[in-house]
């Protein structure tokens, strides 16, 4: 407004000079004249400066607030990789590929078992890795690459976009991830000067208004796209025309500090597509996810027009609420497309003719790896620095394996919906780690797949009931001159005395005590009096301090309740727990950060694969064997029928008082998973370790890909026959003996009758 | 040529600093890498081929690929590489006891002693127990303890490589 009438007064003030005879009067309009020249220079220099220090502060700013990619672990595909056909489509399908011709880089071709892949090119943290086009067959459930090299290793699922230090989530690309026709085509509908304008375009809007007034309506809008994102960026929606010069000066401003390409990026990303409940869609690549379930580079010439007839309207075209207005404009577009020459003719037939290829999410309103990405976000800002998580656009390398994931998912929802069909009021959570690495590999934290809420995984601590026993036994083990496999105990009631409260009397869970038994046999049937004796041998204080030294704080005052898992803990403190035992006695911190990389691609820090040996890591091994005698003929026996084959399982079943929880701890050299149930009030649930949670497991496991578990024994560790359940010396050929590890020196002395009998020395010359 | 005095003392100057260096490593404690060292485990005892009882079990190829490549990475330096490489075939096969010896090596070369005993303790128990890389495991843990000033473990470690040609111990 203010910048017309200037130069009109200044032509007056110039023609003045040829009247020289009206001169008494023009030295006040010009005083007046020269006045509001300063007024306003002096009012429009102030305003416009701030409003090009607002773009450029703004705009460099909205690249600090970009949200970090995280990438689930790059599946490594090689000669006798074990693998289902099915798990390998769902990690194909999370890798972004498509079904489709393998001609083109990023699609696959499944034709029974054999699927041939063009896998694209992607940026790792060791380098980049060209794309790759291999023929995989599957047989007898692992992979035969016969005529590639020997490994590929396939992009890694994109899992979600985090603020590492919480904020808005946003969706950014850069421009070159854009397919190009997206890019073009947006350019050749919303503002076909864009490469030339210098931020308005004034050709470009007599055009419009020309064809709108030819059209009688409107079929082309005025503002460029530098000035759309000005709208999108920094102003309110209301229209003004103060808003209007506002934008104006800001786009203006944009194009002159920045380049056409960040703009342009910039305005990929931001431009409002409409809406996801309360949540804005904002940028094409958050669009497509929403709208086709699909990475933008992955849509077809439809998908794009559709998206880009949006820009005009996101609510107006909207798909899902006005399908056939959203088509009608989708078509106009596609002809603009072939009438720029962007697509050919034939092209814009078949797309013409194609539905709108909808597939919106399921799971609308939550991420689909929400419970892991928590964990993400959690050790991020625990072992990382605050400012190099302030890094725009990091990429984050993370341990997820898509196909576990979605098999644990499925393996809780369908398992509490057994137990309990009609209600919800049943719990659970899943932690599923490899234990070598301590890598986690899939994390539930509630029953509905997808939603994500109260994470039960990280934040549900519960009693563990029995769980716990093992790490009372491993102190005992450790102590060879004490304790061996074979040393009879006391299953018999007890009185405990509790400094400043009542004595503590200990029952088993059947109610009835069993006598002397072997200490193996104690572990494996889960007995609590003997449990609590062995306890008491080896100190509150100790079990305690075990637990600190594997990294999880046992919280509360030392009851000797906690001997039987009188502890809360959370199911991933549990699996920290049981990580050294599964992993052969390598002690390590549960993980599910790989590697972080900034935009430029060098790694921030990263966890390097250590071997840390536990000091009791002989203990350990002996411990593994009761453990794997809990499923043969513990409390855990039900396993072998319920997963369909026994690959040498070893686990501990857990219950609490009043069936308020139930656990089962389960492993293999591969897999190690914590399976919890229960209510999220801690009412009785008529839930059991055995009964509800080992077939949850169970269900987890049979859809795993298991190898046969040969754990290697550390060197003091030998094995003899023993006159089972008495602990004496036999020999293979003696009836009912039972090959036992011993630490070297610990193995009973005595001899059982039957060598004595047989006259036989069993261990050679 | 003007050059080339220039480029002969230049030379001759790299030479000198790696022979002292060469020299100096002997006896210091290494903060810099260490290549050599790794050649020392590989190489054959006594200017003799590998004696005694052989096993080669069969090995995955992919291992075997990513292994190769490190492999290279080290000849060339890029020790970071290397390293990346080893982890990527141990995330695929955590138990093969060639590939456990080989991050052993590289824990060696690169002066993390405890690693590299680590690595080679296990594998150790996972491999043969005899022969050629029974040899490089105890050698590795000599060598380790050695520069970690354990002087009593390390002989028993040497006292373990001599064995290793023969039959391992029959057990259970």
């Amino acid at each position: 407004m203010a910048g017309k009438p200037v130069p009109r007064r200044k032509k007056k003030a110039r023609g003045s000079r040829k009247r020289p005879q009206r001169a008494s009067v023009r030295p006040r309009l010009r005083q007046f004249v020269l006045f509001a020249v300063g007024l306003a220079i002096g009012l429009l220099g102030p305003w416009i400066w701030w409003l090009d220090r607002q773009v450029s502060l703004r705009f460099a700013d909205r690249h600090l607030a970009e949200a970090s990619r995280v990438y689930a672990r790059p599946l490594e595909l090689h000669d006798g990789l074990a693998i289902s056909r099915r798990d390998l489509l769902v990690e194909l399908e999370a890798a972004g590929l498509r079904s489709g011709s393998p001609d083109q880089p990023g699609r696959f071709r499944a034709d029974g078992e054999r699927i041939e892949m063009h896998a694209p090119a992607f940026e790792f943290p060791d380098g980049r890795q060209a794309p790759r086009r291999v023929v995989v067959r599957l047989r007898d459930g692992a992979v035969e690459m016969p005529d590639a090299a020997a490994v590929l290793r396939l992009p890694p699922a994109e899992l979600g976009r985090i603020m590492p230090l919480g904020d808005r989530v946003r969706t950014p690309l850069e421009i070159d991830e854009f397919p190009a026709l997206l890019v073009t085509g947006a350019q050749a509908v919303e503002d076909r000067r864009f490469k030339h304008h210098g931020g308005i375009d004034l050709r470009g809007l007599a055009r419009a208004l020309w064809a709108n007034l030819r059209a009688g309506e409107v079929v082309q809008g005025g503002s460029t796209i530098t000035q759309q994102l000005v709208k999108n960026l920094f102003l309110s929606p209301e229209r003004s025309l103060l808003r209007k010069f506002n934008e104006a000066i800001m786009a203006v401003s944009l194009e002159w500090r920045f380049s056409k390409a960040e703009i342009l990026e910039a305005w990929l990303n931001e431009v409002y597509l409409g809406q996801d409940g309360r949540r804005a869609i904002h940028g094409f690549g958050r669009a497509a996810e929403y709208y086709f379930g699909q990475p933008v580079e992955a849509l077809d010439a439809g998908q794009i027009a559709l998206l880009v007839g949006m820009v005009r309207g996101a609510s107006w075209y909207h798909p899902l609420r006005n399908p056939d207005r959203a088509r009608e404009r989708r078509d106009l577009v596609l002809a603009m497309f072939r009438d720029t020459g962007l697509i050919d003719p034939a092209t814009y037939r078949r797309q013409q003719a194609s539905g709108l290829g909808l597939r919106p999410s399921l799971r609308s309103g939550a991420t689909p790896y929400g419970a892991f990405l928590d964990l993400v976000g959690r050790q991020l800002r625990a072992d990382y620095r605050e400012r190099d998580l302030r890094g725009t656009g990091l990429r984050i390398f993370t341990t997820l394996s898509p196909s576990a994931q979605a098999v644990a998912e499925l393996a809780l929802s369908e398992g509490l919906s057994r137990v309990e069909p009609e209600a919800q009021s049943l719990q659970g959570a899943i932690v599923l780690i490899e234990p070598g690495s301590g890598e986690a590999r899939a994390l539930v934290g509630d029953r509905v797949r997808g939603r994500h809420g109260f994470n039960r995984a990280l934040d549900a601590r519960r009693q563990v009931g029995s769980v716990i026993k093992p790490l009372v036994y491993l102190l005992a083990l450790a102590d060879p001159d004490a304790f061996t496999l074979v040393t009879p105990v006391e299953d018999r009631p007890l009185t405990v005395p509790v400094p400043g409260s009542e004595a503590w009397r200990p029952v088993n869970h059947d109610a009835t005590s069993h006598g002397t038994v072997p200490l193996l046999e104690a572990l494996a049937r889960s007995y609590n009096q003997a449990s609590v004796r062995i306890g008491l041998a080896v100190g509150v204080d100790a079990l305690f301090g075990l637990m600190r030294q594997l990294g999880v704080a046992p919280g509360r005052a030392a009851h000797p309740a906690a001997f039987l898992g009188a502890v809360d803990l959370t199911p991933l403190q549990v699996a920290q727990l049981y990580q050294p035992i599964a992993a052969e006695g390598y002690s390590t911190p549960i993980r599910a950060v790989r590697d972080v990389v900034d935009r430029d691609g060098r790694s921030i820090a990263r966890y390097p694969l250590r071997l840390r040996p536990l000091p009791q890591r002989d203990a350990l091994a002996l411990l593994d064997f009761a453990l794997r005698r809990v499923v043969t003929h513990g409390t855990a026996s039900a396993l072998p029928r319920l997963l369909g084959s026994d690959p040498g399982i070893r686990g501990k079943t857990g219950t609490t008082n009043d069936q308020r929880d139930a656990w089962f701890v389960g492993y293999t050299a591969d897999w190690l998973g914590v399976v919890w149930a229960g209510r999220d009030d801690n009412r009785p649930a008529g839930v059991g370790g055995a009964s509800t949670a080992l077939p949850i497991w169970a269900d987890l496991f049979s859809r795993l890909p298991l190898r046969p578990v040969r754990p290697a024994r550390p060197e003091a560790v030998e094995w003899f026959w023993i006159d089972w359940p008495e602990p004496l010396l036999a020999d293979e050929d003696c009836d009912g003996a039972l090959a036992v590890p011993f630490i070297a020196g610990s193995q009973p002395e005595a001899l059982s009758e039957c060598i004595e009998r047989r006259g036989v020395w069993p261990f050679g010359g | 040529m003007p050059h080339k005095p220039v480029r002969f003392v230049v030379t001759s100057l790299a030479l000198g600093a790696t022979v002292l260096l060469l020299a100096t490593s002997c006896a210091w404690q290494p903060t810099l890498d260490d290549p050599e060292i790794a050649e020392r485990v590989r190489a054959p005892q006594d200017g003799e081929s590998s004696r005694g009882l052989q096993v080669y079990p069969l090995r995955n190829p992919a291992v075997r690929e990513l292994e190769q490549a490190a492999e290279a990475a080290r000849a060339e330096g890029d020790f970071d590489r290397a390293g990346a490489l080893l982890e990527r075939a141990l995330r695929i096969e955590d138990r093969d006891p060639e590939l456990l010896q080989r991050m052993a090596e590289f824990q060696l070369s690169r002066g993390r002693w405890e690693q590299a005993e680590s690595y080679a303790v296990r594998s150790w128990e996972l491999g043969p127990q005899v022969g050629e890389i029974c040899r490089r495991n105890w050698q590795t843990i000599a060598l380790a303890r050695e520069r970690e000033g354990e002087v009593m473990g390390a002989a028993q470690a040497r006292e373990r490589v001599e064995i290793c040609p023969l039959e391992p111990p029959e057990r259970f």
